[in-house]
C-alpha cells in the first residue's frame, strides 16, 4: 500500500528506502565493515568503535585498554549528525559519548540505547550498590528520567550550580568572601557580582560574575527547582516559564544579563566559555562546578587565590544543587560488538581510566568506591573537598523531557530571550513566547516519540 | 534530351568516381567522430557520474525529506505532504532570516565587487613592487574563513581587541562589535578582507582590455574617469556579471556568521547574534540543533529556487548592458 500524507512510516521502511538513496553508498560500504560479536570471552580480540572526542580516550588509553582488556579501541570523533547517519544505516558505535543530563531521556525514548540493567547485574567491576546516584541522570522509565532501566553511567560529575571565586579580586573591591557551607541566595550573588565588576570606557576589566548553567535548558530546570517548582508539566510534554517558580528563576536570569556582569547570550564570552577568562584573573565569580578545579590546579597562583562555593538558592526556596552534565557513555541498542563494548565499558567506568580521573581532580568520581581517590593533599583541594562533600548532602537529579534536545532548547531560547535581555520586551511577555515556541517543540518530539 | 539532361547523364560518372570517394573517406571521419565523442564521454564521466551521485541524489533525497517530519531519528515520522512548504510561508523567523540574507548580499556583493575592482585597478598600474602588492592584496583571500574567523574575533573583542584599543585611545567608548548590532557590519567587513580574489579575476578582465582602445580615448581627450566609464567597465562587464552571480549565490548562503560566533561550531550556532542570524544559520538551526531534517530540506529547496530566480533576473536586467566582446552565441 503505497504512503500517504500524514500516514505513519516505519523506521524500517524510511531506512530501506534511504538507502536506495542517497545513503545507498554509504551504507553499502559501512556495512561491509560490519562484524558480529563472537559474545563470549568479554570480547577479547575483537574491535570497539568509541564515538568520543579526542579528550575522553587518549592514545595512551587506546593502548592500554589493549594491554588491559585484549580489545582494540577505534575512536570516532564524536559528531551528532554521523552518530544520526550511522545509528539509521543500522551500523551504530559500539559506545557512544553523551550528556546524561539531556541525552538519556532523549535517545532511551527513541529506543536506540541498550538496556544496560543485565550488564550491571553481573559485573563485578560495576557494582549497582557502588553506583553514585549521579548515575541515575542515566535512567529512564519511559516517562521520568532518574528512574527506570539504565542506558549509560557518567564518566565522573560535578554539581554545576556550583561557583568558584577569586579571592583577590573580593579583597581589591573589599567585599567580604561567600560563607563556605552555606549557600548564599541568588539575590545577593548578584548583588556582590554588581559590587565587583570594573568597567572603564565600555570596556570590561573585570567580570563580577558569569551564571549561565552548562545548557539553557539545565539552568533553567535547575533554577526553577531551587524556586522550589518545576519547569516541566508531570509527562515532560509541556514547559510553563509563567508558574511563579518558573517566572522568578527565569527573571533571575534575565536580570543577570541585563547588568552585563558576566557573560550571556548578549555579551558572549571570546573564548566560548568562561573558564579562560577566569584564569586570567579577568572575572571574580565563575559558576562552574567541581571539575574546573582540575583547570585551575595547573597554576598553583590560581589554586591559592581560588575558593569553591556552594549552589546558591532562592530566598526561602529549597537547597537543590544538580548536575548538568553526567557525561558519559551509552551503548547503541544494535551495536555489533556488545560483549567487548561492555568490558570496555567497565574498564573505563571501574579500573584504570577511572582512577586515574577520580585521582586528577577534574570531577567526582561515579563509583563511591573512587571517592578517596579525590585529591586532597594541597591546603586549597583539602578546602575545595570539604565544601564539595558538604554539597554532596544536596545533589538531586532535576529530570529533564525527553522529548527535546539540550541544542534545540538553547536554540528556541536564544532566539527569543535576548530581547528581554535588550529590555526591549518584559519578562511576562517572554515567558509567553518561550511557552509558545518550547511547547512546539515539544509537541512535535511527543509526536515522534509516539 | 534536353541540355540539362546531357549535363546530368555527362556528370554521372564523376559523381559517382566522387560519390565512391566521399564514402572511403568517410569510414575513417566517422570513426574519428565516433572516437572523439567516446573520448568526450570518458572525460565528462567522472564529473557527470560526481554530479549525479553528490548532487542530484541529494537534491532528490533532500526533496523527499522535506514532505516528511523525519528527524534522523524518531520512530514515528510521517509524510506531511506540502506541510513543511506551507510552515515556512507562516514562519517570521525564517522570512526574517531571509531578509537579512538578502539584505547582506545587496550590501556585500556590490561593495566587494567595488573594492575587489578599485584594488585591481590599483595593481594593473606600472608601480613599483607590483607583484608584492598584488601578493600581499590577494594573501587574505587564501586565509581559510576559520582562520578569518578567528582573526576577526580577536580584532573585533569587546575587551581585548585591537579595534576597541584604537577607539579608546582617541578617547572614545568602547563598541561591542561581535553582538547586535554592530556584528553586522564585523560581518561585512569580513567579505570585504576577502575582496583578493574579485581582485585577481578583475585583473584578469583589465588585462584583456585592448590597449589601443584606450590610447584612441586619450587621443580624443577622454579624461581616465571617463575611460574608465565607457571603455574599461562596459569591457569588463561580462566578468562583473559572473561576479555579480556567484558573489549573490555565495552571500546568501554564508557561513561566516557561524565561524564570528563566540563558540564557531555547529553546535555553538545558537550563539549567532540576531543580527548576523541569516538564512543558511537558520537552516543549521533547523537541522543540527532542532533535528528538523524535513523542514530544514524544504528551506533549502525554497532557497535553490530563490536562487534560480534571482540569478535568472540578473541575467535578465544585465542583458542589456553586458557587452560581449567575442558573441557568446557564435557557433564554433
Amino acid at each position: 500500500m503505497r504512503p500517504h500524507a500524514g500516514a505513519p512510516m516505519s523506521r524500517r521502511r524510511f531506512l530501506s528506502l534511504s538507502a536506495a538513496g542517497a545513503a545507498g553508498g554509504a551504507a553499502a560500504l559501512s556495512g561491509c565493515a560490519m562484524q558480529v560479536s563472537s559474545g563470549v570471552g568479554g570480547g577479547s580480540g575483537e574491535t570497539v568503535t568509541m564515538m568520543v572526542k579526542a579528550d575522553d580516550i587518549t592514545p595512551d588509553l587506546v593502548q592500554q585498554a589493549l594491554k588491559d582488556t585484549g580489545i582494540a579501541i577505534k575512536r570516532v570523533d564524536f559528531d551528532i549528525t554521523k552518530l544520526i547517519a550511522m545509528l539509521t544505516s543500522g551500523n551504530p558505535p559500539d559506545l557512544v559519548r553523551g550528556v546524561g543530563a539531556v541525552d538519556a531521556a532523549y535517545f532511551a525514548a527513541r529506543e536506540v540505547m541498550e538496556d544496560l540493567d543485565p550488564y550491571f547485574a553481573r559485573s563485578q567491576v560495576l557494582r549497582r550498590d557502588d553506583l553514585d546516584p549521579v548515575n541515575d541522570l542515566w535512567r529512564f522509565d519511559g516517562t521520568t528520567q532518574g528512574k527506570g532501566p539504565r542506558y549509560g553511567m557518567a564518566k565522573d560529575f560535578s554539581q554545576d550550580s556550583m561557583y568558584w571565586y577569586n579571592t583577590s579580586a573580593f579583597d581589591k573591591q573589599g567585599v567580604s568572601y561567600p560563607a563556605e557551607l552555606e549557600p548564599t541566595t541568588y539575590e545577593e550573588w548578584l548583588d556582590t557580582a554588581q559590587r565587583l565588576v570594573q568597567r572603564s570606557k565600555g570596556q570590561t576589566s573585570l567580570f563580577g560574575g558569569t551564571y549561565n548553567g552548562l545548557l539553557k535548558a539545565t539552568l533553567m530546570s535547575t533554577l526553577t527547582a531551587s524556586a522550589g517548582g518545576s519547569l516541566f508539566n508531570d509527562d515532560f510534554s509541556r514547559v510553563d516559564f509563567t508558574t511563579p517558580e518558573a517566572r522568578k528563576a527565569l527573571g533571575w536570569y534575565i536580570e543577570y544579563c541585563r547588568l552585563k556582569v558576566g557573560a550571556s547570550p548578549i555579551l558572549p564570552d571570546p573564548n566560548g566559555w568562561d573558564g579562560p577568562t577566569y584564569q586570567a584573573g579577568r572575572l571574580a565569580m565563575c559558576n562552574s562546578g567541581y571539575w574546573m578545579g582540575g583547570m585551575i590546579a595547573t597554576d598553583p597562583k590560581l589554586a591559592e587565590v581560588s575558593r569553591l562555593a556552594p549552589t546558591p538558592v532562592f530566598e526561602g526556596g529549597p537547597r537543590v544543587s544538580a548536575c548538568q552534565a553526567g557525561t558519559g557513555l551509552w551503548m547503541p541498542k544494535k551495536a555489533p560488538h556488545k560483549d567487548a563494548a561492555w568490558r570496555i565499558f567497565e574498564w573505563y567506568f571501574g579500573e584504570a581510566p577511572a582512577k586515574a580521573r577520580a585521582s586528577g581532580g577534574w570531577g567526582i568520581p561515579t563509583l563511591k568506591s573512587l571517592r578517596p581517590l579525590m585529591p586532597a593533599k594541597a591546603e586549597h583541594q583539602k578546602r575545595v573537598l570539604k565544601v564539595q562533600e558538604n554539597e554532596l548532602k544536596h545533589f538531586s537529579v532535576v529530570a529533564f523531557s525527553p522529548y527535546t534536545t539540550g541544542d534545540s532548547f538553547e536554540a528556541l531560547f536564544n532566539q527569543v530571550a535576548p530581547a528581554a535581555m535588550k529590555g526591549e520586551i518584559s519578562v511576562d511577555t517572554l515567558a509567553g513566547r518561550l511557552n509558545s515556541v518550547l511547547n512546539e517543540q515539544l509537541k512535535r518530539g511527543k509526536e515522534q516519540v509516539g | 534530351m534536353t541540355v540539362d539532361q546531357m549535363s546530368t547523364v555527362a556528370d554521372r560518372p564523376r559523381a559517382a568516381a566522387t560519390a565512391g570517394r566521399t564514402r572511403s573517406a568517410e569510414r575513417p571521419r566517422s570513426t574519428m567522430t565516433a572516437r572523439r565523442h567516446r573520448a568526450f564521454y570518458m572525460f565528462v564521466a567522472p564529473w557527470i557520474v560526481g554530479f549525479l551521485l553528490l548532487t542530484i541524489v541529494p537534491m532528490a533525497y533532500a526533496l523527499w525529506l522535506s514532505f516528511t517530519t523525519f528527524d534522523g531519528i524518531s520512530p514515528n515520522w510521517h509524510y506531511v505532504g506540502l506541510g513543511n512548504y506551507r510552515e515556512l510561508m507562516n514562519d517570521s523567523v525564517t522570512w526574517d532570516s531571509l531578509g537579512r540574507a538578502g539584505l547582506f548580499a545587496l550590501v556585500s556583493v556590490p561593495l566587494s565587487i567595488i573594492a575587489g575592482l578599485g584594488l585591481a585597478v590599483l595593481v594593473n598600474r606600472p608601480l613599483r613592487a607590483r607583484g608584492l602588492f598584488r601578493t600581499l592584496l590577494y594573501l587574505p583571500a587564501v586565509v581559510p574563513p576559520v582562520g578569518a574567523g578567528i582573526a576577526f574575533k580577536n580584532l573585533f573583542d569587546q575587551n581585548a581587541g585591537a579595534t576597541n584599543g584604537v577607539l579608546t585611545f582617541f578617547g572614545f567608548d568602547a563598541v561591542g562589535w561581535l553582538a547586535d548590532p554592530y556584528a553586522r557590519y564585523v560581518l561585512i567587513m569580513t567579505v570585504l578582507w576577502g575582496a583578493g580574489n574579485i581582485m585577481i579575476i578583475s585583473l584578469a578582465g583589465l588585462q584583456d582590455v585592448p590597449r589601443e582602445l584606450h590610447e584612441a580615448a586619450r587621443i580624443d581627450g577622454a579624461s581616465s574617469w571617463r575611460t574608465f566609464r565607457s571603455i574599461t567597465v562596459p569591457l569588463l562587464s561580462p566578468v562583473l556579471l559572473f561576479q555579480t552571480v556567484t558573489g549573490v549565490i555565495a552571500s546568501v548562503q554564508t557561513i561566516m556568521p557561524m565561524l564570528l560566533a563566540p563558540i564557531a561550531t555547529t553546535g555553538g550556532l545558537t550563539t549567532v547574534p540576531q543580527s548576523n542570524y541569516t538564512y543558511m544559520i537558520h537552516v543549521f538551526s533547523q537541522y543540527f540543533a532542532l533535528g528538523r531534517y524535513g523542514y530544514a530540506s524544504a528551506l533549502l529547496w525554497v532557497l535553490f529556487v530563490l536562487i534560480l530566480i534571482a540569478t535568472g533576473l540578473i541575467f535578465r536586467f544585465t542583458s542589456g548592458v553586458v557587452f560581449y566582446n567575442v558573441d557568446p552565441e557564435a557557433k564554433k
